[in-house]
């Protein structure tokens, strides 16, 4: 160990995330040739290593040999403290290098509050913020993830963007660096080569004029040679793409600690909220011979005690039930557990879990999203009041006594009267639980109901769509709290001011990588974690730049306004996303694209014929 | 059912590992391992394995004990090969052996710990000098010590008699090393920056607190007619 680093190691609170070593981590020798990419995570280790993600990636790029892949995190607050203040660089975990000694450094944009953080790190590392002041002496700022199909906000931070899924395009990328390792290739050049590649998006390579009233009026390449539409990446087949067999394991308890097998990606069910429905298109399965073989694996070279299997919902995994039983038949009796989350609650799921949890019943989970059906079908969340409450009857009478009820305030044409379903709903599970029979049913009842704000997000059909103010959504959560005040019943909502810094970068331009840099030295950082969120002092960082943040947030859109995020292609078509957003008005619900293709365009583009 | 009792090293990057991750580190290494564990009941079944006394984050140890019951007799040598090679690097298993299955557990046979201390003074000193301040030190009659208990209750104790052995290993410039064995485990446990402290507030010697490093050298339980035998002699 770094002699330095281990002294102030001492200093500080669980010092196990920053040792690196883990069984799983990699040791490389590195060597003139070796490419050095530094993966980041901007938030805390425990955050960061339950990201599946990140695993993926770690064990992809260091399965080449000349390539070596260290991890990167946000440093908790005490451990910056001894940073700064004796001027130690922050450090990656697998050989406590500074981390401008990296080639890359890649952020992995999993939620547009943890922008700060980025800031944080590259000082934290003696790099410049902005791309603008960086030249070949310093790593190349590589960004991915789902944040990065808005990328504008990092625009002028972020010297390389990746869109959509990054397995392969990952390794282009290093293939043709390894020409600037041999200096063959300048970096500018470098650059100019990669912008080729598909998927691939620098931003400096792009300009922007804006309106009067700051709309876009144009965003053009500056050179004929850049692509005018950027594609997202996707991998074809799910079976042959490289997953890891062994994951790095944790020595301190991280937020999902245990092995995880990812079963497909994409989503059929269209919720026009939901962005993950619409940016992972199309579904991609993986069969379940080959989920159980890498789960094996996985269990076998990692020795945790639980397995999960990841998706967006995966009740709609073809092969769940055969899946899920081999999992408890192989794995029950050696006291390894099974957790199976996102599952949609009908009579078969909640057999399922029946199964899994024998003893141990954990609390059950319904995200309805809204209070009424009129407001659901709006939304096109395909669940009805008779789901849900049969399947609470059914839940009570084997024994389960907590439910959690997961809704959105703020949705688009919501009135009073879907805030009146909320707490019906609430109150229709107390009555159902108090009608199952005594003895059947678990002793004390907690129905505890979490609402959201909605976050308008780029990509679904309702990108175009104001977002609730924070005054507003305060107001009803005030509301949602008289008339949720049962002894049987918690309710718990997200701070509003949150929400609403989070809409103002979930579609903001370019303009607001000054704002960002702007808070982040007036001390912002760790926006996501409610102790350190420093509203007034963003507020201030807006003032300051001329800018006004409710432009983003609270602004609806026309539908030929220029969108920031217009020259992204996810492979869905605008002209789907607005006839989904005049469906919405209607309350006329889509089917799952399962059933019947619904036009989207992904088929046309991306993969050619059908999904 | 067999009783592995198992010797381990906690060194380098490992000291920076909390007891709780200890635990969650060596189970896992079993797992790896494949070694045929005897479960807890209950609802959340874990595989029974016990400790000696848990050490501080911080502080080194070439002297570890825990157990391991396993459901069949398995080949020693293989196990311990086996599970170096699924430990992290740090932790070491350097001798395995199998005790009486009903034995008492190591939590409760433990008594005393032998401990190397490293510190640093504000000046030089020389050997014989620190040597008269400490036998002055360990002369009084009582060291009383503020303990933080639960509720943040303070309770006033005299450490005085859970310091069976102190002295000074080595003077070099401004570093000190002490050797000292305390009383640990749950009939009396001392921590050894506790009397590093103890000693600064109570004599001239001027030792920076925020530099003590500490080893643990050996665990030991208690007999009559032997005194202190370290843990692995357990049959």
């Amino acid at each position: 160990m770094n002699e330095k680093i281990e002294e102030i190691l001492y200093k500080v609170e669980k010092p196990s995330r920053y040792i690196g070593g883990e069984i799983n981590s990699y040791k490389k020798e590195i060597m003139e040739n070796t490419i050095r990419f530094g993966f980041a995570f901007p938030d805390i280790y425990e955050v960061g290593m339950s990201h599946l993600g990140m695993h993926i990636i770690y064990n992809l790029l260091n399965q080449i040999d000349d390539v070596y892949c260290e991890r990167i995190f946000s440093p908790w607050i005490d451990l910056e403290e001894i940073l700064r203040k004796e001027n130690v660089p922050l450090f990656t975990l697998e050989t406590q290098s500074p981390i401008d000694q990296m080639d890359f450094i890649g952020f992995t944009l999993q939620y547009e509050l943890s922008y700060s953080n980025i800031l944080n790190i590259l000082d934290l590392g003696n790099i410049p913020l902005k791309s603008s002041d960086r030249n070949s002496s310093h790593p190349i700022i590589i960004a991915g993830g789902p944040c990065a199909y808005n990328p504008e906000p990092l625009a002028e931070i972020i010297d390389v963007f990746v869109l959509g899924e990054s397995e392969e395009v990952l390794m282009e990328i290093m293939d043709v660096y390894r020409n600037v390792k041999t200096e063959d290739l300048s970096r500018q050049e470098f650059l100019e080569k990669i912008s080729e590649i598909q998927g691939v998006y620098i931003p400096s390579f792009y300009e922007v004029e804006y309106n009067d009233d700051n709309t876009i009026k144009n965003f053009k390449p500056k050179q004929d040679r850049y692509p005018i539409k950027i594609k997202k990446r996707i991998i074809k087949e799910l079976d042959d793409i490289f997953y890891p067999e062994k994951v790095i394991v944790p020595y301190t308890d991280v937020v999902h600690d245990r092995a995880m097998i990812e079963i497909f990606r994409g989503c059929t069910r269209g919720c026009r909220f939901c962005q993950a429905g619409m940016i992972y298109r199309p579904i991609r399965e993986r069969k379940s011979e080959k989920a159980l073989e890498l789960a094996d694996k996985l269990l076998k070279s990692t020795g945790y005690e639980e397995i999960s299997i990841s998706s967006l919902s995966t009740s709609d995994y073809s092969q769940l039930n055969e899946l899920v039983r081999s999992l408890i038949d192989n794995y029950l009796s050696k006291k390894i557990g099974v957790s199976v989350p996102s599952l949609r609650l009908d009579s078969f799921s909640i057999k399922l879990i029946e199964e899994i949890q024998k003893v141990r019943k954990t609390g059950l989970t319904f995200a309805p999203e809204a209070g009424t059906q009129r407001l659901r079908d709006v939304i096109n969340k395909g669940i009805t009041e008779k789901d849900l409450t049969e399947a609470t009857a059914n839940a009570f009478e084997l024994g389960w006594n907590s439910v959690k009820l997961y809704f959105m305030i703020g949705l688009p044409t919501e009135t009073y009267k879907d805030l009146d379903g909320i707490a019906d709903l609430g109150y229709k599970v107390v009555d159902i639980y108090y009608d199952t029979p005594k003895e059947k049913r678990g002793k004390g009842l907690n129905v505890t109901i979490s609402t959201s704000s909605f976050v308008p997000k780029p990509f679904t059909p309702f990108q175009w769509e104001p977002q609730d103010t924070t005054e507003t959504l305060v107001e009803k959560q005030n509301y949602l709290k008289d008339k949720l005040r049962h002894r049987n019943i918690i309710y718990n909502y997200h701070d509003s001011k949150t929400s609403f810094l989070e809409a103002v970068f979930a579609r903001g331009d370019r303009k607001l990588s000054d704002v960002l840099i702007k808070a982040w030295e007036m001390g912002c950082k760790f926006d996501g974690w409610q102790e350190h969120f420093r509203y007034e002092t963003w507020i201030k960082a807006f003032d300051e730049c001329g800018i006004d943040p409710s432009f983003y947030a609270n602004r609806k859109r026309k539908y030929d306004e220029i969108l920031p995020w217009d020259h992204i292609d996810i492979g869905v078509t605008k002209k789907y996303l607005i006839n989904e957003n005049e469906k919405s008005k209607e309350g006329k619900l889509t089917q799952d694209c399962r059933s019947q293709c619904t036009g989207c365009g992904i088929n046309s583009g991306f993969i050619g014929g059908v999904c | 059912m067999h009783k592995i009792l198992i010797k381990y090293t906690k060194v380098d990057r490992m000291k920076f590992i909390s007891h709780l991750e200890l635990i969650r580190v060596i189970e896992r290494a079993l797992r790896r391992a494949d070694i045929p564990l005897r479960f807890s009941q209950g609802f959340n079944p874990h595989p029974k394995i016990s400790f000696a006394s848990p050490l501080s984050v911080g502080v080194s140890s070439e002297g570890e004990y825990m157990t391991v019951e396993v459901n069949e007799k398995i080949d020693l040598g293989r196990f311990k090969d086996r599970l170096n090679s699924e430990l992290p690097e740090g932790i070491k298993f350097i001798k395995c052996k199998y005790i009486d299955s009903k034995s008492k557990s190591l939590m409760s046979l433990v008594e005393y710990g032998t401990y190397i201390v490293k510190c640093n003074t504000k000046r030089e000193y020389k050997k014989n000098e620190i040597e008269k301040i400490l036998t002055n030190f360990l002369n009084r009659n009582e060291i009383l010590f503020k303990k933080r208990g639960k509720r943040n209750k303070v309770k006033i104790i005299n450490i005085k008699k859970l310091i069976k052995n102190m002295s000074v290993l080595s003077v070099e410039k401004k570093d000190i090393i002490f050797r000292i064995t305390l009383s640990t485990g749950s009939r009396g446990n001392l921590k050894p920056d506790i009397v590093i402290e103890k000693l600064a507030e109570n004599t001239e010697l001027a030792i920076d607190l925020q530099k003590i490093r500490v080893h643990r050298l050996e665990t030991f339980f208690f007999e009559n007619k032997k005194g202190l035998v370290p843990l692995e002699k357990i049959n």
